[in-house]
């Protein structure tokens, strides 16, 4: 019998080898990804948790706080707070060397809650420090008289050289504030009125740029390039012009121009004077009103308040303050006028801490517990610290980045999500199917490939200084305005007090009369009783910054809302339609209810997306440090505080990570915090990414069809 | 989309109203064709004279129509008058131009960016339906449609029948529980399901669903009920049901199927219309056609001698 022969025998062995290698090859590439990735994520989480675990909470509800390192001399009976004594231990894990006869006790403390009533008069600052203790309490300025009394302490002598209109303004406000002792200058000028006859003539770069300032009106052939200072254009001027110009601009245009020539018709001399009050203010404490000193610092007068001078008249009742026993006695002292009502005194027990240092150490404290240990010691002196440290950004917290990142993710979907879902509705269901819709498109994908710092710079040059903003004190710098209404109402002086106010004094300028004269005046702001649209910008914002980041991911939201409407069955329209819907009607219940999943998902991988950028908020919204969230410390109330929140700026997570790993000293403290940082944001894309995953699985099951 | 009338004419009235008093069609009489080769057309042209009996629904008056803006046409000069309350099939070889003529009547092909009418008219209930004034939600609330591929939403069995009137702004429960069960009853399939009206309507057999398909159209009452191929996707066991069912509905609504199955057309229609690329080649009572076809392709197509 002969043997079978086996039909499938290995005909050639070199095949069978190279069928190996290449697969060999192909699990070696997709093994050393694997393992890098692993690699990476395994450093980040071996380094990162024992942050987390060790600060706890403490990582997550304290913002950013830089790390004092503290030399310690030992010392007992030391009291601190209980929670600040949880995050001085979360710092010192080898606390248990120093650290001896801890007890815990409640330590009382005096509230005293009162209604502060209407014409009550209380010193600014203990004013500032009531606001501050009682976050709803806030008298806006507006309500505050502008001839409210301030006090200010200058520490060293001053001398001031006003010209006529301060010098007139300030007796006017304040005679007494006046020293006797003051000498008068007259500085005499020349003016001078000229005419020049039309024509076209060399000019120099020097008188080029003098004339500029001047109303003449003229036109240059060429412009002067600035690496050409020995340049001469030639200038048309088109008509006759007779213009007044001042001594400065006379000389350098016409007497010293060498290189060019502008003949002059004719040339009248006019002599004024100027008068200059000069005099002194000596080192004192000085009472006055708030526009008396707000001359003296326009002329640079550099002053301290002097809170238990200043004086301001309260207008409002206001209920149920709360204040510590410590401040209330001050405050009820030095306040005679104070007028209160419904004054009750609750005690509350703080749980605190009482501890020995053992023996000299160093303690690592963060801001806030460092403060807190001071304050409680301060009158012992028990806490005796020999020599300070810091390290920025050391002390844990991550709070305010997570925050910032999540209202920037917030506004950025809430604007990418409707313009997206727009566009993609009207370019899947409405426009024609032509040369525009694809153009759209192959602008849409050229966006998705522009590279992020690019929209960083188009975000600056759009958001932050050039999006329309309505305002009744409109930037002196904006691009441009147009008058909406007339309010008459006064301005919120804290703008003024910041020095950044420039008042009109008539309400029909224009508004290049308007920031010229503020401009003049060194104001940012310009304030006529009208309510403007300028084109003065958002400012670095989380507005401006979601806005950036919306334009960023909108092409990729666009790009999976239309694959989502294109996955709905084009029977579903059809039907609608047929049954008597309009185009809109169809849409609505018909088409997007059945597409939302799949935008659903899309707006989750965006945000992932959106969460992980610092390229578009590094100029717009980001900023390094920032103690307050961007909702704290706002001073105006209402809807005008909604939109000072929508224009402060936040920290963010990747920033953050980029400043505490790439733009401060780094040292054995900061390292932590780096893998701290990188672990929790992995933590929160992960956790997103997972939702987005999820919402598939079951986007996937759900509809069908 | 021209959806907004001016005071004097209103489509609505004219499609539904004015319809009884439009002058009715003279039955013995084919309405002069103007544009038609009298040499090529003869043939169609006796078998046209045989015009339906009862008022006409549905004119088509020498109807040509493209896809591509005018440069070529996908139906060519298509005359028929179309009865009410009968069941008028549409036969003829794949690509020949069913669905499109079907489409046109209530003007779905206004879907189509680049579709266009050539030439013609088509008038329901005396309504030019391509005039300026008419709005096309009006229409298709008057001529439904229902899809070769039955298409539920995916939502509950009563949300689906409901859907129609929902659009229409009618929200009082009465009135859509009441209309919901008419028109469950009215497609049979109302014993099949009241039980379970909450449920997702994608749960129904295929037949059923193409039943809910039927009776989400005649919720919303109209006068014709189109029917591009109903059955295609359907067991024979179902199709018997819908068959059945349309039979039914034959006395109320004027019906317009169109379908590839002989059998099919000859069991529930009153009049057949046999199409060859874009042409009508013959249309006459269904008994006729299938007995007595007077042109040759007709008989080579019923026959499936066709090639
Ligand atoms: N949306 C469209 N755009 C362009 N041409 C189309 C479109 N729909 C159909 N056509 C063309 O019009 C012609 C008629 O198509 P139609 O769908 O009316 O045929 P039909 O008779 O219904 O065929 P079937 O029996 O296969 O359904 C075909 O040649 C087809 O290619
Ligand atoms: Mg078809």
């Amino acid at each position: 019998m002969e043997p079978v022969q086996n039909p499938f025998s290995q005909q050639r062995n070199s095949q069978h080898a190279k069928e190996t290698a290449v697969k060999v090859t192909l699990i070696l590439f997709t093994y050393t990804i694997i393992i890098a990735a692993i690699a990476i994520f395994g450093k980040i989480i071996y380094e990162g948790s024992p942050v987390l675990w060790q600060k706890g909470w403490s990582f997550f509800t304290k913002k950013p706080q830089t790390l004092f390192v503290n030399q310690v001399e030992k010392g007992e009976g030391i009291e601190i707070p209980a929670k600040n004594f949880e995050g001085l231990l979360a710092n010192n894990p080898d606390a248990e060397h120093w650290l001896a006869n801890v007890t815990e006790f409640e330590k009382p403390a005096d509230f005293i809650q009162f209604d502060l009533l209407k014409n009550s008069r209380i010193g600014s600052g203990y004013l500032s420090e009531l606001e501050s203790l009682n976050p709803d309490f806030y008298i806006i300025y507006t309500e505050r008289d502008i001839d409210s009394p301030v006090g200010f302490i200058i520490q060293s002598d001053k001398e001031f050289s006003l010209p006529q209109a301060d010098y007139d303004a300030l007796k006017a406000a304040d005679p007494t504030l006046l020293p006797d002792e003051h000498s008068k200058r007259e500085i005499k000028l020349n003016q001078f009125r000229i005419t020049l006859a039309a024509g076209e003539y060399p000019i120099g770069k020097d008188a080029h740029d003098a004339l500029v300032s001047t109303e003449l009106v003229f036109q240059m052939r060429q412009t002067f390039a600035d690496d050409e200072p020995d340049k001469i254009n030639r200038t048309v001027i088109p008509y006759d012009q007779t213009i007044t110009v001042s001594g400065n601009v006379y000389f350098t245009a016409f007497d010293e121009d060498e290189r060019g020539t502008l003949p002059l018709k004719s040339m009248e001399q006019i002599p004024f004077t100027r008068t200059f009050h000069d005099f002194t203010l000596p080192a004192s404490s000085y009472h006055t009103l708030a526009h008396a000193l707000a001359i003296l610092e326009k002329h640079g007068v550099q002053h301290n308040h002097d809170t238990a001078k200043g004086s301001i008249i309260v207008n409002e009742n206001t209920r149920q303050l709360t204040a510590p026993r410590a401040f209330w006695d001050a405050l009820t002292r030095s306040n005679p006028q104070l007028k209160t009502a419904n004054v009750t005194t609750t005690t509350v027990n703080t749980p605190f801490v009482r501890f020995d240092i053992s023996k000299d150490t160093e303690i690592l404290l963060d801001t806030e517990d460092r403060e807190s240990i001071a304050a409680a010691n301060d009158a012992t002196g028990k806490f005796k610290t020999t020599s300070e440290e810091t390290h920025s950004y050391s002390g844990g917290g991550v709070i305010g980045p997570i925050i910032g990142t999540g209202l920037l993710v917030i506004i950025c979907m809430l604007v990418a999500l409707f313009t997206g879902i727009a566009a993609s509705v009207f370019l899947n269901e409405y426009a024609r199917k032509g040369g525009f819709v694809k153009t759209i498109r192959l602008a849409m994908l050229n966006l998705a490939g522009v590279p992020s710092i690019v929209f960083g710079l188009f975000g600056l040059g759009l958001f932050v200084i050039l999006a329309p903003c309505v305002t009744s004190t409109p930037k002196s710098s904006s691009a441009w305005m147009v008058p909406l209404v007339k309010i008459g109402s006064q301005p919120d002086l804290r703008i003024i007090e910041q020095k950044q106010i420039y008042i009109a004094q008539h309400a029909d300028l224009g508004s290049s009369e308007l920031s010229t004269l503020a401009a003049a005046d060194g104001a940012k702001h310009v304030y006529d009783g009208w309510i403007w649209l300028s084109l003065q910008g958002w400012g670095t914002s989380i507005l401006a910054g979601g806005f950036t980041l919306a334009m960023m991911v909108l092409p990729v939201i666009i790009t999976s809302c239309e694959e989502s409407l294109r996955a709905v069955p084009m029977g579903f329209r059809e039907a609608s339609l047929a049954l008597g819907a309009s185009k809109w009607q169809s849409i609505r219940t018909a088409v997007l209810p059945y597409a939302f999943p799949g935008i659903l998902t899309a707006s989750v991988l965006g945000i992932t997306r959106v969460a992980g950028e610092t390229a578009p908020i590094m100029f717009t919204a980001a900023v390094a440090e920032k103690s307050e969230l961007p909702w704290e410390g706002l001073k105006s109330t209402g809807f005008d505080a909604f939109l000072d929140f929508l224009q402060s700026s936040a920290q963010a997570l990747p920033y953050h990570i980029y400043t505490v790993a790439g733009r401060i000293p780094q040292s054995e403290y900061t390292q932590p915090m780096q893998y701290g940082s990188v672990l929790v944001f992995m933590l929160i894309v992960m956790f997103f990414a997972a939702i987005s995953v999820g919402l598939r699985i079951r986007v996937r099951k759900k509809l069908k069809w | 989309m021209n959806s907004q009338h001016t005071h004097s004419i209103d489509p609505t009235a004219n499609l539904s109203g004015q319809a009884v008093a439009t002058p009715e069609p003279e039955p013995p009489k084919a309405p002069p064709r103007k544009s038609q080769p009298p040499s090529t057309r003869t043939a169609m042209q006796t078998s046209i004279q045989n015009s339906p009996e009862g008022k006409t629904m549905i004119e088509i008056d020498d109807l040509s129509f493209s896809y591509d803006n005018g440069k070529t046409n996908t139906l060519h000069n298509i005359s028929l008058d179309i009865p009410e309350k009968q069941v008028t099939a549409f036969i003829g070889p794949s690509g020949c131009g069913k669905s499109t003529l079907l489409r046109c009547l209530n003007r779905m092909n206004d879907l189509v960016d680049t579709s266009c009418i050539t030439n013609g008219k088509i008038k329901i209930m005396g309504q030019d339906i391509n005039a300026k004034h008419v709005s096309p939600i009006e229409l298709r609330k008057q001529v439904g449609m229902v899809f070769q591929k039955y298409n539920p939403f995916p939502k509950s069995i009563y949300d689906n029948v409901a859907y129609g009137l929902r659009i229409q702004g009618i929200k009082k429960k009465s009135v859509l529980d009441e209309s919901v069960e008419r028109s469950l009853h009215g497609a049979a399939l109302w014993d099949e399901v009241k039980d379970r009206l909450k449920d997702s309507a994608l749960g129904l057999s295929g037949g059923q669903q193409q039943r809910l398909c039927i009776a989400r159209t005649i919720a919303v009452r109209p006068k014709v009920i189109l029917m591009d191929e109903p059955c295609s996707a359907l067991d024979p066991i179902a199709t018997a049901k819908v068959e059945e069912l349309m039979l039914e509905l034959r006395k109320d609504f004027t019906i317009v199927i169109v379908t590839h199955s002989m059998q099919q057309a000859s069991r529930i229609s009153d009049r057949t219309a046999f199409f060859y690329i874009g042409e009508l080649i013959e249309y006459d009572n269904t008994a006729n056609i299938f007995t007595n076809p007077s042109v040759k392709q007709t008989e080579d197509y019923i026959s499936g001698r066709f090639g």
